[in-house]
């Protein structure tokens, strides 16, 4: 016989009340590394990304278009390194149902500046000569069975094209892969040239444009200097950080990462009280053997260390199921719907975030009865009656 | 010659809060029970008998006086030298056994040994000795579920014995018990006694349990015989719940 045994006995002595207990945990713990995991594919790909390029668009809103000339005003600036644009074309296959992300690019630059895409060199260079040329996320080629040289038909909800139709005729030129864990592997790029020339209207205009910097510009700095620049035309413009205009479109819908928080804080502070009273409920159904062991030799402390390991069981067993429940899970998520969710992901940094909860928990839980052990006067509670 | 199991009270004072009121349990109280003696404590409910038990085991400190055990002073000891004190030293046997329900006979009296050095087997092996001296070694497997409540009791002798304390303190041993029982019980304590010399007090108000002791102390005539005069006790003996069977057995050998 130790304090173990004793623990351990005691921690399952009540099954009912220990395994609800534990299935509380369970969820609130499953919870915390599931939204953990989508949090992470959230922002994972804001994280990712170039902290020297910046985004500049319309003032008012995404949607009103720029001059093409502005690609060569912002060059003109200092510590311009490269600058390219891109007009959102908004297509779709077969039907509305098959919603892509297709945007036109300017074809020379646009790969020098976002090399996370990894083109293999030949079909760049075909894709460069080519006017109808499509380069293809890798997951989405997948999707549709493309390879190289196939035509590929893609109709647009926002652009007409000069014959009066909404259909685009591409042919794929090449396939990109995402180096970045969370990449986005399903988006089509095709040669705003191309775009130019075939769209019925809004002719040399774009969507956005995206700039790198020098790396030892000041960034505040060369943000001023583009919208200053453009402050009284007729498209004043806002440049921001890619960082922020990729965040803000997310936050556009939620603020993810603090409903996540919330949710988490509310699920653990739940957690805590239900833990908590279990604990105080059971030593107090256990005074008298407390004070007994008391008589016996045993210090205050070593039967609160058996409090505080006994909340440690608990709470250790609870979480231990939840996260490798929940791990699982997104195993499963990650396989299933990777191509939307690249970013689902449980960091080893998590799993020590489980085990700091877990130890504080179970300290909070034995704070109470801590008192009552320590409180504990043997003669009262052991009685004797003369 | 102060002998060095000797359990002295010296002048002792107890009283405590009730409201507004302090009720006094003993006032200048003393007694001595030398070293191997098995006392019984009788007399009336409210005399302070489970008091003067709690004082000799430490659980309890007197508002005034000294209590010296074996020629040690015990109640101004820091608490957890008190602890340890009491691990060492005394054996507790409470009416209810107080036996943890979730260790088999074995593991109830192996407890108190997990605050010794002896390794496991040890452990085991004492508390299989104790189980041995209270006939239980039969039922060392058995939960305290599936124990009658004498044998209950003599796991709980066991447990009490297994560190082989110098003084056992018994509260109303057997109050829970029936007669034929109840005598095994105290035949038992009787045995430890006369074959390992350890001092017994015994609270009980069984006067046939008391006959198992070498000297009865009926507390209500020796407070009487310490104090000349009655008005000095009469707060004392106002807290004296009257037993229409108590007699009066006084001290015998």
């Amino acid at each position: 016989m130790n304090l173990w045994l004793l623990v351990w006995r005691n921690s399952f002595r009540k099954k009912t009340r220990f395994g609800l207990t534990c299935l509380s945990v369970m969820v609130a713990f499953f919870l915390f590394t599931t939204l953990a995991g989508v949090n992470h594919a959230l922002t994972a790909s804001v994280s990712s990304i170039n902290q020297y390029r910046m985004i500049t668009s319309h003032k008012i809103s995404i949607t009103r278009s720029l001059p093409i000339n502005y690609q060569q005003k912002i060059a003109a600036l200092a510590d311009i390194e490269q600058v390219s644009y891109a007009s959102w074309f908004g297509g779709f296959f077969q039907n509305e149902r098959n919603q892509i992300a297709v945007m036109a690019v300017e074809h020379n630059s646009y790969f020098e500046l976002f090399d996370e895409y990894q083109i293999p060199k030949p079909q760049l260079t075909q894709w460069k000569k080519t006017r109808t040329g499509i380069i293809v996320g890798q997951a989405l080629a997948k999707q549709y069975g493309w390879q190289v040289g196939d035509k590929v038909p893609l109709s647009s909800s926002i652009w007409m094209n000069r014959s009066g139709s909404f259909s685009w005729e591409f042919v794929v030129s090449g396939i990109y892969q995402s180096s970045k864990q969370a990449g986005d592997n399903k988006k089509i790029f095709f040669q705003h040239a191309y775009f130019d020339k075939g769209r019925a209207y809004a002719r040399n205009s774009i969507s956005w444009l995206s700039t790198k910097i020098v790396p030892q510009a000041n960034v505040e700095q060369v943000i001023s200097a583009i919208d200053n620049l453009f402050a009284h035309s007729n498209s004043p413009t806002r440049t921001t950080t890619e960082q922020v205009f990729v965040k803000e479109r997310a936050q556009q819908f939620v603020d993810m990462a603090m409903v996540i928080n919330i949710v988490v804080i509310a699920v653990f502070f739940t957690l805590l009280l239900i833990v908590c009273n279990t604990m105080i409920q059971t030593i107090r159904e256990r005074l008298n053997e407390s004070a007994m062991m008391k008589a016996l030799g045993f210090s205050s402390a070593s039967l609160i260390s058996a409090i505080y390991l006994e909340s440690l069981l608990l709470l250790s067993l609870g979480a231990a199921l939840g996260t490798l429940l929940a791990t699982v899970l997104l195993g499963f998520v990650k396989q299933a719907f990777g191509d939307f969710l690249p970013g689902i992901y449980i960091s080893p940094e998590h799993y020590f975030t489980v085990f700091a909860l877990v130890n504080i928990a179970a300290a909070f839980c034995s704070f109470f009865p801590a008192f009552t052990i320590k409180g504990i006067v043997i003669s009262e509670t052991l009685g004797g009656n003369s | 010659m102060q002998n060095t199991n000797d359990i002295i009270l010296k002048a002792i004072n107890k009283s405590y809060q009730k409201g507004d009121n302090t009720v006094v349990v003993h006032d200048d109280f003393n007694l001595t029970i030398k070293s191997g003696e098995f006392v019984a404590l009788m007399g009336p409910s409210g005399l302070g008998k489970s008091t003067l038990l709690h004082l000799m085991g430490g659980l309890d400190q007197p508002t005034q006086g000294e209590v010296l055990i074996g020629g040690q002073r015990i109640d101004n000891l820091p608490q957890k030298k008190l602890t340890q004190w009491r691990a060492e030293n005394i054996g507790f046997i409470f009416q209810s056994h107080h036996l943890l329900p979730v260790l088999t006979a074995q593991g109830n009296v192996e407890l108190p040994l997990a605050l010794t050095p002896l390794n496991r087997k040890q452990r085991k092996q004492h508390a299989s000795m104790a189980l041995q001296l209270v006939s239980m070694s039969e039922r060392a497997d058995h939960y305290p579920k599936e124990l009658s409540g004498g044998q209950e009791q003599r796991v709980a002798i066991a447990r009490a014995i297994v560190s082989d304390p110098k003084i056992l303190l018994c509260d109303e041993p057997t109050g829970n018990l029936d007669r034929k029982t109840a005598d095994e019980i105290l035949a038992l304590l009787a045995k430890l006694n006369s074959d390992s010399g350890k001092t017994i007090v015994m609270v009980t108000h069984d006067h046939k349990a008391a006959e198992y002791a070498s000297r009865v102390i009926n507390l209500e005539s020796y407070i009487l015989s310490q104090n000349n005069s009655l008005s000095k006790n009469e707060e004392l003996l106002q807290n004296i719940e009257p037993e229409v069977d108590d007699i009066s057995i006084g001290a015998s050998s």
